[in-house]
């Protein structure tokens, strides 16, 4: 298992290098770093930071009422469902969010005419609809954590703190503060990188030269000029940046920012009055926001599009997409337990430094910029492959070193827990491989099927790594739909955004049935 | 396990063939089932009892940075789809050869005589408008840009339309495009990447204008049966946009490439081409549908593919610039 794993992280940073020196090996030079002195970039450089800054901020500060409602009031209607479709929102294709947002809050949207009302002037595009989709897709997510968090705080705080007197504001600073410091910075830091780095959704909503982030200019610059030496330079100042702050965040936060379900029931004090009443709003608040732009989606197909349209069409990219997400998922997981096994010894002999750096390189696919790692590698197998036929084999290769991050961040807490109270066990017992396994597996089995489903939706949605290696023999659903808005066919667009989301919808739901029934 | 691989392994043997007599790169939206490649290979098949394959690309850019990276490896015998804005740094960069062929027919307006490359179509951007939504259109560039209509246009640095528009606004206002485009992203809703993007909010109604090509109602009378949609019609004149394929240098078939290219310009393959790819054709005494004959058509104004090869560059600088204050 060591060997696999060192041999995984040998795979995953070779794809970053072979990308890295497919740019710098075509151009002849290097970055171009004379662009460090203009104005251009420092307006894109501020832009990033101001975005995911603001982006991150305000996922965690709207998160955190949310998380607390729940935590308080857990009777809720609807809880567990609004939970999980906490969880779609975070994996939603951006493709398919970007639809519903403008036929919701774009010029003639729905709800638009209301805002023009209110503010005396809206316009999606800029800074309003990048923030909007950022925290659509993260403040959910941030709850989901946060409510963890609270879920943590053990029964006899609260005791404690009932015998103490402990005032309102007391037991906010002492105990539910304590207990979500750590991830919220984490969130935050993580949020950030996302935000840092996001490239679909600027593109489409930021609206031209005022609100461009670094990863969209590298596009740019790459897209028509093909000019690589400004592509690399700012892909330079990215990745120090994006990842600097993630290495920062790993070794100063605390690091269960996905944390492992339990399933107590904890005594917590029941709010009442206004208190109540408060967090009730805003829990139906939240779920009317976050479902508007899906109902958007729907509303904009009319029962002529629906009879009108090829359902045969949808088939074979539907069963492409479903089969390089399931590929690309499996070999995530796999790449992404193999890697954590010396990460795991690692913390088992107290080396949190090296520890740190290895988990920062196992998530480097995180924070290096997606499309020069595509580009860089395009570039590099170009000449040596044929990239036609094999095209399909790299699309899944990069989205599994995609969606490797994300599996490891999910999984590690929940290995850590089982190092915690079996790794010296299992030592004494002298179990090893199989025997090991055996108890190991019913112990993480949900929180990996959990992972599973969560990165297996986050590949299905990828159309910039399709957009450079696919090909027109392996459509894949939202690549579809970028064929049938780019020639005119909106409706089938939404239509087949909408097939997209339930195919989201579905595998989510089948894995959540699978793993309590496990559970 | 074993069985995953044997299905996969069956289904890359059974994707279409690779070692076609003749290859050509082209883009996306022109190989899709309801674009015209499909149709032009079944006829040129027909006609040449040979094999060919379209490799398609993102768009006509990406078909040129391709051939740029493979340069002499290259598969393609063909390129299909760049336009006269590409031509020249196509040339300098020695991907293609000249193309041998006795060009007769094209139209009078196309004014084309080049060595190296091909009409296939032609389009005059233009801004499309909702005619049930604005009764009197701008009738000249200046008169649009000095309003405060919201439009939609595309970033010339991703999108060849947006390139057009670049073209469109230096011929017009020369010196002084800077403070146009500065006027313009005053009311303009956005800049998207590409064209659908861009087409599609319009037709969400999200703008009373976007650039699009003056050909664009043509299609939403004959396939959707909607008239309301036309292209205003400018004073000072359009650019045009012209689509170009050409033989690469590296060709292993040049015989059958030609024969393509001769193809290309023929009635059969033109007619094809206008009523699937949403261009006008460039040869005269087709049969198209009445529609076709209702389009603006728009006095021609632009740079030669040289200058805007020298000077793109700058141009684009100087709206990066003007379109962030």
């Amino acid at each position: 298992m060591k060997v696999a794993g060192w041999v995984s992280f040998f795979l995953t940073t070779l794809i970053t290098v072979l990308a890295f020196q497919g740019l710098i090996g075509f151009s002849d030079y290097g970055a171009d770093w004379a662009l460090l002195t203009d104005s251009y970039f420092h307006s894109i450089l501020i832009f990033s930071l101001k975005q995911a800054l603001l982006s991150a901020l305000l996922s965690v500060v709207l998160a955190w009422p949310i998380a607390r409602a729940l935590y308080y009031l857990p009777n809720l209607p609807a809880h567990r469902v609004f939970l999980a479709f906490c969880l779609l929102c975070f994996v939603m294709p951006t493709l398919v969010l970007i639809t519903g947002l403008v036929s919701l809050l774009g010029r003639s949207g729905v709800v638009s005419p209301w805002l023009v009302t209110i503010l005396g002037d809206w316009n999606l595009y800029g800074l309003n609809g990048i923030l909007l989709a950022h925290i659509y897709l993260n403040m959910p997510f941030a709850v989901r954590v946060f409510y963890q968090q609270f879920k943590n705080i053990p029964d006899s705080s609260w005791t404690l703190s009932m015998q103490l007197k402990l005032s309102r504001w007391q037991r906010l600073r002492i105990i539910e503060w304590r207990s979500l410091r750590g991830s919220a910075l984490v969130m935050f830091g993580f949020i950030f990188v996302l935000c840092f780095n996001s490239f679909a959704i600027v593109l489409a909503l930021g609206g031209g030269p005022k609100s461009t982030t670094l990863e969209v200019a590298i596009y740019q610059a790459l897209k028509y000029d093909f000019n690589i030496a400004e592509a690399l330079m700012l892909a330079w100042v990215q990745l120090l940046i994006a990842g600097g702050l993630f290495l920062m965040v790993s070794r100063f936060g605390n690091s269960h920012w996905l944390s492992v379900d339990t399933a107590r029931e904890d005594w917590r004090p029941i709010p009442t009055g206004w208190r109540s009443w408060l967090m009730k709003g805003s829990y139906y608040l939240v779920w009317l926001a976050l479902l508007l732009p899906v109902l958007a989606l729907f509303a904009g197909v009319t029962q002529g599009d629906l009879l009108r349209i090829d359902w045969g069409a949808f088939i074979k990219p539907t069963l492409i997409t479903l089969g390089l997400g399931i590929l690309s998922a499996s070999l995530g997981m796999g790449l992404a337990y193999a890697m954590l096994t010396p990460i795991r010894q690692l913390s088992v002999s107290a080396q949190p430094r090296k520890r740190v750096l290895l988990e920062w390189l196992a998530t480097h696919a995180l924070v290096a910029p997606a499309m020069v790692i595509s580009v860089g590698l395009f570039i590099f197998l170009l000449p040596i492959i044929d990239i036609d036929r094999w095209g399909i084999v790299f699309v899944a290769i990069l989205n599994t070193a995609l969606v490797v991050p994300f599996a490891i961040q999910k999984l590690k807490p929940r290995l850590y827990q089982f190092d915690d109270q079996y790794d010296a066990l299992t030592r004494s017992l002298k179990l090893k491989g199989l025997q090991r396994w055996a108890i190991e597996w019913p112990f993480i089995r949900s929180v990996f099927l959990s992972t599973y489903a969560l990165v297996l939706v986050l590949s299905m949605g990828d159309v910039a790594i399709f957009s450079i290696f696919g090909t027109s023999d392996w459509t894949t659903l939202p690549w579809l739909i970028y064929g049938y808005a780019g020639t005119y066919r909106i409706a089938e667009a939404s239509i087949a955004s909408i097939v997209l989301l339930v195919l989201c919808v579905f595998i989510l739901w089948l894995f959540e049935k699978v793993q309590s029934r496990h559970a | 396990m074993k069985k995953i691989l044997s299905v996969t392994g069956a289904l890359l043997l059974s994707a279409s063939s690779y070692a076609a007599d003749l290859t050509i790169y082209t883009y996306d939206s022109f190989v899709s089932e309801w674009g015209p490649g499909p149709k032009l290979e079944k006829a040129f098949e027909a006609q040449c009892q040979c094999d060919m394959v379209f490799i398609a690309v993102d768009d006509g850019v990406s078909i040129l940075n391709r051939l740029r990276i493979e340069k002499t490896k290259t598969k393609a015998d063909v390129i299909l789809g760049i336009d006269d804005a590409l031509i020249e740094v196509a040339r300098g960069e020695e991907l293609v050869q000249p193309h041998g062929v006795t060009v007769t027919g094209l139209k009078q307006e196309l004014n084309w005589s080049d060595a190296d490359f091909i009409p296939f179509d032609y389009g005059y951007f233009s801004f499309i408008y909702d005619s049930q939504k604005i009764t009197t259109p701008p009738t000249s560039l200046k008169a649009l840009i000095e309003s405060d209509a919201p439009v939609i246009y595309q970033d010339p640095r991703t999108s060849t339309p947006g390139q057009g528009l670049m073209l469109w606004v230096k011929r017009v206002y020369g010196d002084q495009s800077d403070t146009a485009w500065e006027q313009l992203a005053k009311h303009t809703v956005t800049v998207t990447k590409g064209w659908w993007e861009a087409y599609s909010m319009f037709l969400k109604g999200d703008a009373d204008y976007v650039l699009s090509y003056n050909t664009s109602p043509a299609y939403h009378v004959v396939t959707e049966n909607k008239t309301q949609y036309k292209a205003a019609e400018f004073s000072e004149g359009h650019v045009a946009q012209i689509e170009v394929a050409a033989i690469t240098q590296a060709s292993k078939n040049t015989p059958l490439a030609k024969a393509f290219l001769t193809f290309l310009i023929s009635p059969e393959a033109q007619t094809i081409i206008a009523t699937n790819n949403w261009m006008l054709p460039v040869v005269d005494g087709l049969t198209l549908p009445a529609v076709f004959a209702e389009l603006i058509t728009p006095k021609r104004i632009g740079f030669t593919p040289k200058e805007v090869a020298e000077q793109r560059q700058f141009w684009v600088r100087e709206w990066r610039s003007a379109a962030t204050r």
